[in-house]
Parts: structure tokens; sequence; C-alpha cells
């Protein structure tokens, strides 16, 4: 069978599009796909160290909630499913320029991610066979 | 689809919600040899079109399926 490439970009960094992120991503590299997933503006706060992101708006409040209701139904907690993607092979990407703007060093990031700008993005996705936008 | 028992191992994912099974699923898969059958047990209604579209995908088979009330039992054999 051919194997399908996946990409995706997230430019939010609210706990509902991180986990969204990671359940697709962890999914996909299970079935095969190589999957690739592109950080860029507040989306790279998923990628800090020790980050726990919250819910946005005033459902920010709520998200201790929701973390343990889906703990109870067996879904990992945000950090798990990062630690997860790196062990299955997910190549993670954080936008130069996001840095740059936001003032995150390297060494704020999690290991394992690779720094790089829209062209090698692109490039990486001129090939893909599948797309998807979290924003 | 035929109901085929015979298995090589189990894997419970009951209380599990998508996407865990199918995560846990590829990775237990990847401790059987070829040609070895893999019970997996889940109660993720999901479950039942995820486990499919996961063998069509990676090329494994599932050889047999049966539901007992509110949970699911999947046969996939590994072939490759």
């Amino acid at each position: 069978m051919v194997q399908k490439k996946f990409i995706m970009a997230v430019s939010e960094g609210t706990f509902d599009k991180g986990m969204m992120a990671m359940m697709m991503g962890n999914t996909a590299a299970s079935m095969g796909i190589d999957t690739h997933i592109f950080f860029t503006f507040f989306g790279l706060n998923l990628l800090k160290k020790g980050k726990n992101p919250k819910m946005g708006g005033l459902y920010r409040l709520f998200t201790g909630m929701m973390v343990k209701k889906m703990k109870k139904i067996g879904i990992d907690s945000y950090q798990e499913q990062l630690e997860m993607a790196r062990d299955l092979g997910v190549h993670l990407y954080a936008c130069n320029t996001s840095m740059e703007m936001m003032g995150v060093k390297k060494e704020d990031l999690i290991d394992g991610i690779t720094i790089l700008g829209a062209a090698a993005f692109l490039d990486i996705s001129a090939d893909s066979d599948m797309q998807l936008f979290i924003g | 689809m035929v109901i085929m028992m015979d298995k090589n191992d189990t894997l419970d994912a009951k209380g599990l919600m998508c996407p865990m099974p199918i995560v846990k699923l590829a990775k237990k898969m990847k401790d059987l040899k070829v040609g070895e059958v893999l019970e997996l047990i889940a109660d993720d209604v999901g479950s039942k079109e995820d486990v499919p579209a996961w063998c069509k995908r990676t090329g494994n088979e599932l050889v047999g399926q049966k539901d007992e009330g509110s949970v699911f039992y999947f046969y996939i054999k590994k072939v490759q």
C-alpha cells in the first residue's frame, strides 16, 4: 500500500486545538500515515516544555473539568499525547518567524522539534495527500 | 462476517474512547507475528467504523467481528 502523507498547520494554542491536533496526528501515525504538524502563531505555545494549554476565553475556567472528563473516558492529557506523538514518529515543526515574534527560544521548546520557515513547510506539504488547518 | 475465535493475543480497550483504541491497537499489532490474530475488545461506538478503517489503511485483515450488547469484538490478522 502506498503511504499517505498528512500535513497539519496549527495557529491557535488553546486546549481544544492542541488536543485535536494531537488526536488526529496520533491516529494518523497509528494508521501508518506519514504525519507532519506545523505550529505557528499561538500554536507555538503548544510545543513549550511543560505546557498545559487552557481552553479559550471564558471557557478557560473549565479546563480542569474538561481534562478530568477526558481522563475518565481514557483520553490522555495533552502532555502525554504530545509525548506519544514523538514516540509514534509524528514530525513536529515550529515556525521560526513566530518564535522570533513571540520571544520563544529553542530551549523553551520540547526536544525533537524542527525549526523551519514557510518555504520549507510548503515544500513538505507540496506532495502531501491530506491537509488540515487548525486555527 | 464470519466470526473467528482463534486468537493469539487479546487487547482489552474497554473504557477507552477514540483515538485510544486505535493508537493502542497499532502498538499492539507490532508485537504480533505475520499471520497471528489479535482480539480487540472495545466499547467505544466509534470503534465499529474506526477499526475496519484502520485495517483497510494499514493492510491488515479484519477476519471477524461480533457484538455482545454494547461490547464489540474484533479479530484482526496481521498481514504485514
